[in-house]
């Protein structure tokens, strides 16, 4: 019989106070997945708030997971300065992606200007969610890229990295910009909603050790990450939840140095191990991952109770506290039941 | 960083004296390792004025270059910024050389398709192991990003190459890979399938009857000659 006490919501905000858990809370990084769940097409989850609000609080409510449904997409950025983006509408895709970008050559950077937040890319959708999420007593959240991943969703990424070494003013100019908008679509939320009521998603997938060196980080991203994070923190935002997404064992280091919020949480992929994360961050956060996409979509049903199982092992008696989560987004052709998996672990691992 | 030199030279065949030849051959090594495009560009231009061999500029010189650039990544000196850097200083040199080369020289005996498979528009790592393979000496067919299952299957039949290679960065789009393969094989029952990309592993790559797999740019190059290898190609 299930031990489980709180509610999800009191559960996030024992956690958040570092008070006794009940059991490990359970957070889950799906978006394509929950319109899959309810029959709709995968791109609703970007195009439509009503159903993505909907289609998030009916698969949260399935499989039991504690954090609340979110707007978000790894390619932020891009369409907010003049780029355009593609809905997933494959057999194969589940996330938007860049079809055309803002940045095409080194005269086009000069143009750029920072972007109305009332008006740009899909921030007027994501408004709209945030919207239902205040109606429906959830804490309104913004998820946005880091410096580096939205500097590298203005351009391509690949011309960031050659301007990086070659054009470094051209590199500051992108990061100079995605950082000061950034800001400016917190403070946007905030001005909405209120003071001490928004949460704060920040993904970094493009400045990992997969691209750029921890040296390259150190000098080129790192500043403006924190620069970010302090500004964000400034305007009254508690917690950060940060995604340090892919290899990024090198930056730990760095990512250390940057203000999360007292705690802030850190969600790590599959690439960084959970005691790893935690000699890095858990006297100061709260640590979130690392489960395998890859191992939910192909894995045995088995396999994934067991993988968390030793995640939630590894990480339960964390200092500032441990959820179990995904390591990227939940893949879209996830088998349901592997989604299950992970909240019977949580319930016969995690129990405190 | 120490800036190693090409090794055995062979000046005789060449119009410039010996001495030149060495000066030249490293100074477009050096101009690779050193992510010099200048350099790379006008070094191959006095190879060419000065008669010195273009093919012993490119396979001393520039592709000799870029198998350091590899150790170097390897050893995680060089990430991905240098290494396309270090790529375009080497497409710089070889424009000026290639059209020197004589026939024989240019042609390649083994050749390649490669694409990122159906749903996924991340294509840097297939551009990554696209320059490996260019590197050593292998003629590339770049389907690009977002192919459809069936084009990979459709271009075997008409190149016959020696080795088709996917990429894929995310879970989802990876599951377009054992439809690929299945048609490829299909196609060529003889076809020798690489695979690659963040979320696959080697057991994935079997599972979906791939015939190799490499975790990045460098090991896709050496997978992909020790398959031909074992396979007596």
């Amino acid at each position: 019989m299930s031990k489980t006490k709180k509610t999800s919501g009191e559960r996030m905000e024992t956690l958040l106070k570092g008070d006794p858990l009940d059991r490990v809370p359970f957070l889950s990084f799906i978006l394509g997945f929950c319109a899959r769940n309810v029959g709709y097409p995968v791109s609703t989850i970007y195009s439509d708030p009503e159903k993505s609000f909907q289609a998030q609080v009916f698969t949260k409510e399935q499989y039991g997971y504690d954090s609340d449904p979110f707007f978000g997409y790894a390619s932020y950025g891009g369409c907010e300065f003049g780029g355009e983006i593609k809905l997933p509408d494959g057999e194969y895709e589940q996330a938007p992606s860049n079809k055309r970008f803002a940045v095409q050559a080194e005269d086009d950077v000069d143009r750029l200007v920072l972007p109305d937040v009332q008006s740009a890319g899909m921030l007027p959708l994501a408004m709209q969610f945030s919207k239902l999420q205040a109606e429906n007593q959830m804490s309104p959240s913004v998820v946005v890229g880091g410096p580096f991943t939205v500097a590298g969703n203005i351009c391509v990424v690949e011309t960031l990295c050659r301007w990086s070494i070659k054009k470094p003013d051209l590199a500051h100019r992108l990061l100079r910009l995605a950082t000061d908008h950034v800001v400016s679509v917190v403070a946007h939320w905030v001005e909405t909603f209120g003071k001490g009521r928004v949460s704060v998603q920040i993904w970094e997938p493009l400045a990992s050790n997969q691209i750029i060196s921890p040296k390259q980080f150190e000098k080129l991203v790192l500043p403006y990450q924190v620069e970010l994070h302090e500004k964000i923190l400034a305007l009254g935002i508690k917690v950060i939840l940060c995604h340090i997404c892919g290899e990024q064992n090198l930056n730990l280091p760095c990512w250390a140095q940057v203000p999360m919020g007292d705690p802030g949480i850190i969600s790590i992929g599959k690439e960084v191990e959970i005691d790893t994360a935690l000699e890095h961050f858990g006297e100061d956060h709260i640590v979130a991952g690392n489960i395998e996409p890859t191992i939910l979509q192909a894995g045995t049903p088995r396999e994934v109770y067991e993988v968390c199982g030793r995640a939630i092992e590894k990480g339960k008696h964390a200092p500032r506290g441990y959820a179990l989560m995904q390591g990227c987004e939940v893949p879209v052709n996830t088998p349901p039941y592997n989604l299950y998996m992970m909240k019977k672990a949580t319930e016969d691992f995690g129990q405190y | 960083m120490v800036v190693e030199g090409p090794t055995s030279i062979c000046w005789e065949e060449n119009m410039a004296g010996e001495e030149r030849v060495k000066e030249l051959t490293q100074g477009l090594y050096n101009a690779v390792i050193k992510m010099d495009e200048d350099a790379a560009r006008e070094l191959s231009q006095a190879v060419v004025d000065e008669g010195v061999d273009a093919y012993y500029a490119i396979t001393n010189g520039l592709t000799a270059a870029m198998e350091k650039v590899s150790e170097l990544y390897t050893a995680g000196e060089y990430y991905v910024p240098e290494l396309l850097l270090c790529s375009d200083a080497l497409y710089t040199g070889l424009d000026v050389l290639k059209p020197h080369l004589t026939v024989e020289e240019a042609a390649t005996d083994r050749s390649v398709i490669i694409g990122t498979v159906e749903g996924d528009i991340h294509d840097i790592g297939k551009n990554l192991v696209k320059i490996m393979f260019e590197t050593a000496g292998w003629t590339v067919h770049d389907l690009g990003k977002d192919v459809l299952v069936p084009r990979f299957a459709e271009e075997q039949a008409k190149i016959h190459a020696d080795m088709v290679a996917l990429s894929a960065l995310m879970s989802t789009s990876m599951l377009a890979m054992p439809k690929v393969i299945e048609a490829l094989k299909r196609e060529d029952p003889d076809v020798t399938v690489l695979v690659g990309g963040a979320p696959l592993t080697r057991d994935i790559a079997e599972s979906y009857g791939a015939d190799g797999y490499a975790d990045d740019a460098v090991e896709a190059i050496k997978e992909a000659n020790n398959m031909l290898a074992r396979l007596g190609r």
